[in-house]
């Protein structure tokens, strides 16, 4: 049972579900608290404990399904069937099995038959399901990926189990109970059933394969689905893939907040200060009045955000400003400017309350900049120099956003070096691959210069990675 | 498990929990008594999550009640910080106690010379008015220290900021807490923890790994019908049937606000004051408003039932191809439903 719950809980971890080492062992002491005969209470048990996101839980319970049920009921019913076929050829498998059992009893002692055989002559088929699971798992049956493998698969457990030897074994029982004295009749049923035990073993084992091999695709897709959305390129979305990326990169941000604010909260309350307590008091007699505790300050820097939002790189600036729209609390003040050529601010936009319309709005160049004409980095610089440099200063971290195509215009990447020298640091985030930087009209090699982080970013993992380097 | 140190009463099985707390009113289903068994046995935080109104504040309530515990409820919300969840200092008291000890303090102070020298007298004080005397103990203090074993609400947690949940689960981790001035102070016996959210936020793993986890949705109609019958009593069976039923169908609309089990109840509880026995069209449509709250839902939910309606008849009509117009009136007096 314990193996099979480890195994159980490796499934989940393989589909994406995250389940740590605690959880898995409050698992563990959820079933000893309880009776394990009732299926439903058993696969809740486990659940509370190791599935914790709403979202999770049909695949969870798809999981339940295909690894918890089914196996034993396939089992089932292929010895049901068995009987069922036995029994139509005039062969009753209980009494047979009864008289086996009478006869081995008396030659008790000699006899030394495999776990797989005894399984078998008793009919015990939560054994046989254990000693199938074993040997699947020896054969690495979890490495299957296509049905092409189910023979291979199946043949290599059958060899682990010791199919054949069980076979031989029972083939030998026939033979002493021969030498017993058996009527022939009787050899003849025993040895229909020997065969027939040995082929409906086959095919469960196969059946087995064929649902683990269910069970990778399951972990496959869903790996593939997440990964597919991660290491997609901003450059080609649908509709259907923005909204569900707009959820992903939420979620993205709530776990950086966490840890922010985690990473806040040890830095505990102080104690008191009682310089501090007196002289804030002094007026009132040093009466104190008001506490004041020691605290430990950790200063979050500014960030000023320049978006390049032409339409060659439109989503990556969406999912960027929604980063940074989440995690706004990170930083003492978030400026945002949008350009082309032109350059605007769009702060204000960001203080208006829904952030889906307020990214739109800003991609749409917030009613203060054109969007309709075609890309020049030098100029918005060169803007930006002129009337908000001085809004920099040694906490600020500036982030620019773009692709450096600079349509052949003037680069002035003089602006560039002057804000890093004002600046705490420059951050640029290209969403072209590099071996493009510098080639045709992109200037990306002239502001290199002057950037202390220059990043890929051209989907949802690189941009997270920059994320977490500037935040944490 | 530190449960059980005196005669307390106990959930003895799931079945159990389940019996209790319909003893209580709250009729529940195995999932749910699951959790709550498991929690009671492992000592461990529930995190209760699910729509608005499906029953989970309602849920540690009952439980409290069944168990005998008394329930202390953090209600939580923006901007609630520790000062508020745990505890504060009685400025005033400690202001009043330094009028009255006046003299005292002149005393203490005699003879200093500086202010520095003053100051360190009366720092070496410090624990006389830092003591739990003038502490003010909230939700989560008061929990900690009871005598008798508790039930610790904490409501709406998703609410709170992700630096309060911070907190909580320092909290939550070895009940305990930690006052500079005073000392630690141990939990005297081990609340059951029950948190609730409505996913305003997602709840961070660090919480939800410590917690064990129960997501409660819209009932079965099965288990509605069944709590219709519990909290309105006097419904008649099939009136509760179709209420349920067709509430299950306004909640596969695309609402604003979809209805939950509160509006069920309001809403059986609406028709019965009507007298209604059935769900006739003109009467649901009346009592729309009682179970939906905006207007644009209202008016899905008006169209929803002309669709039915329209079905209905049209089988009627397919029923009776002769007399369409009279099939048509009493599909419609007859109660969209059947
Ligand atoms: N299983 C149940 N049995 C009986 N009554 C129930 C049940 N579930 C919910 N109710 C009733 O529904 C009402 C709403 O429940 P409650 O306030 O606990 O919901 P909630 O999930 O806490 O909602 P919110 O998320 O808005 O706080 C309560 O009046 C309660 O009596
Ligand atoms: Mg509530």
């Amino acid at each position: 049972m314990q193996k099979k719950v480890i195994a159980f809980t490796n499934l989940l971890r393989k589909s994406g579900i995250r389940v740590s080492v605690a959880e898995g062992i409050d698992a563990f002491n959820a079933l000893d608290e309880l009776s394990l005969d009732d299926r439903e209470i058993f696969r809740d048990a486990l659940r509370t404990a190791m599935v914790k996101r709403g979202d999770d839980i049909a695949a969870y319970d798809e999981l339940f399904e295909l690894f918890w049920s089914g196996f034993y009921d396939n089992l089932r019913q292929a010895f049901d069937q068995m009987e069922g076929d036995l029994g139509a050829m005039g062969v009753d498998l209980d009494q047979i099995l009864r008289q086996l059992a009478e006869m081995m009893k008396e030659m008790d002692g000699e006899l030394d038959l495999s776990e797989l055989a005894k399984a078998l002559l008793t009919q015990d088929l939560s054994q046989l399901e254990n000693l199938i699971r074993q040997a699947a798992q020896e054969a690495g049956t979890g490495r299957i990926e296509n049905m092409l493998q189910v023979g291979f698969f199946s043949r290599r457990t059958a060899e682990q189990m010791g199919l054949e030897g069980a076979s031989q074994e029972l083939e030998n029982l026939v033979e002493r109970m021969r030498a017993m004295g058996m009527g022939d009749a009787q050899i003849q049923q025993l040895q229909e059933l020997m065969r027939k035990l040995m082929e409906t073993v086959r095919r469960t084992v196969r059946t087995f394969t064929e649902r683990e091999l269910q069970q990778q695709n399951h972990n496959y897709m869903e790996k593939f689905r997440r990964e597919m959305l991660t290491e997609k390129s901003f450059y080609h979305l649908t509709e259907d893939e923005i909204a569900r990326m707009r959820e992903v990169v939420a979620r993205l941000a709530q776990r950086i907040k966490n840890i922010l604010s985690i990473r806040k909260k040890r830095l505990k309350r102080g104690k008191l200060d009682l310089h501090q307590t007196l002289r804030r008091n002094m007026a009132r007699g040093g009466i104190p009045f008001e506490v004041v505790y020691k605290t430990r300050r950790k200063d979050r820097p500014k960030l000023v955000i320049l978006c390049d939002v032409s339409s060659s790189v439109a989503n990556v600036s969406r999912f960027m400003l929604q980063f940074m729209y989440s995690l706004q609390e990170a930083f003492t003040k978030i400026r945002c400017y949008v350009f082309v050529a032109e350059l605007g601010e769009v702060t204000s936009v960001f203080q208006e309350k829904d952030i889906s319309a307020a990214i739109e709005k800003a991609l749409d160049g917030g009613d203060v900049i054109n969007v309709y004409t075609r890309s020049n980095f030098g100029y918005a610089f060169h803007e930006f120099w002129k009337n908000h440099l001085a809004s920099i200063d040694k906490k600020t971290t500036v982030m620019i956003l773009g692709d450096a195509r600079n349509n052949y215009n003037d680069a002035k990447a003089w602006c560039i070096r002057d804000i890093q020298n004002k600046a705490k640091n420059v951050v640029w985030l290209n969403p072209e691959s590099p071996s493009a930087w510098g080639f045709g009209d992109s200037v990306m090699d002239r502001y290199m210069p002057y950037c202390d982080i220059v990043e890929e970013c051209r989907n949802l993992r690189q941009l997270s990675k920059v994320v977490d380097q500037i935040i944490l | 498990m530190r449960v059980n140190e005196r005669e307390e009463a106990m959930f003895k099985s799931v079945q159990d929990v389940i019996e209790q707390l319909g003893d209580q009113g709250y009729i529940c289903d195995k999932k749910i008594a699951t959790v709550v068994f498991l929690a009671q046995q492992l000592g461990k935080p529930v995190l209760v999550e699910g729509p608005a109104g499906v029953g989970k504040t309602e849920l540690a309530k009952v439980v409290a009640k069944a168990l005998g515990r008394n329930m202390i409820r953090l209600q939580c919300y923006e901007g609630l910080d520790e000062a508020k969840a745990l505890y504060e200092w009685e400025y005033s008291k400690q202001l009043l106690y330094t009028q009255i000890l006046k003299d005292k303090v002149a005393e203490t102070l005699a003879g200093t010379q500086t202010l520095a020298e003053a100051a360190d007298r009366v720092g070496a004080q410090d624990s006389v008015f830092f003591s739990s005397r003038f502490i003010v103990p909230r939700p989560l203090m008061q929990a900690i220290t009871s005598e008798k074993p508790t039930l610790l609400l904490v409501d709406e947690v998703d609410k709170s900021d992700p630096e309060f949940e911070a907190f909580l689960l320092e909290v939550l981790s070895d009940f305990q807490v930690t006052i500079p001035e005073i000392g630690t102070i141990v939990a005297k016996s081990m609340p059951l923890v029950f948190l609730t959210s409505n996913d305003a936020r997602e709840m961070s793993d660090a919480l939800k790994r410590r917690c064990l986890h129960l997501w409660i949705d819209y009932p079965s109609e099965e288990l509605e019908v069944r709590i219709l019958d519990r909290k309105v009593p006097n419904i008649d069976k099939r009136l509760a049937e179709e209420v349920v039923g067709l509430m299950n169908r306004i909640r596969a609309l695309d609402l604003k606000k979809t209805p939950s089990i509160s509006e069920t109840l309001d809403w059986a509880r609406a028709l019965l004051a009507l007298n209604a026995e059935e769900l006739e069209d003109q009467i649901v449509s009346d009592t729309l408003n009682v179970i939906l709250k905006y207007e644009g839902d209202v008016e899905k939910a008006q169209n929803e039932l002309a669709k039915l309606i329209k079905k209905r008849t049209a089988e009627v009509a397919a029923e009776k191809p002769q007399g369409a117009p009279a099939a048509e009136a009493s599909a419609v007096k007859k109660g969209i439903l059947h």
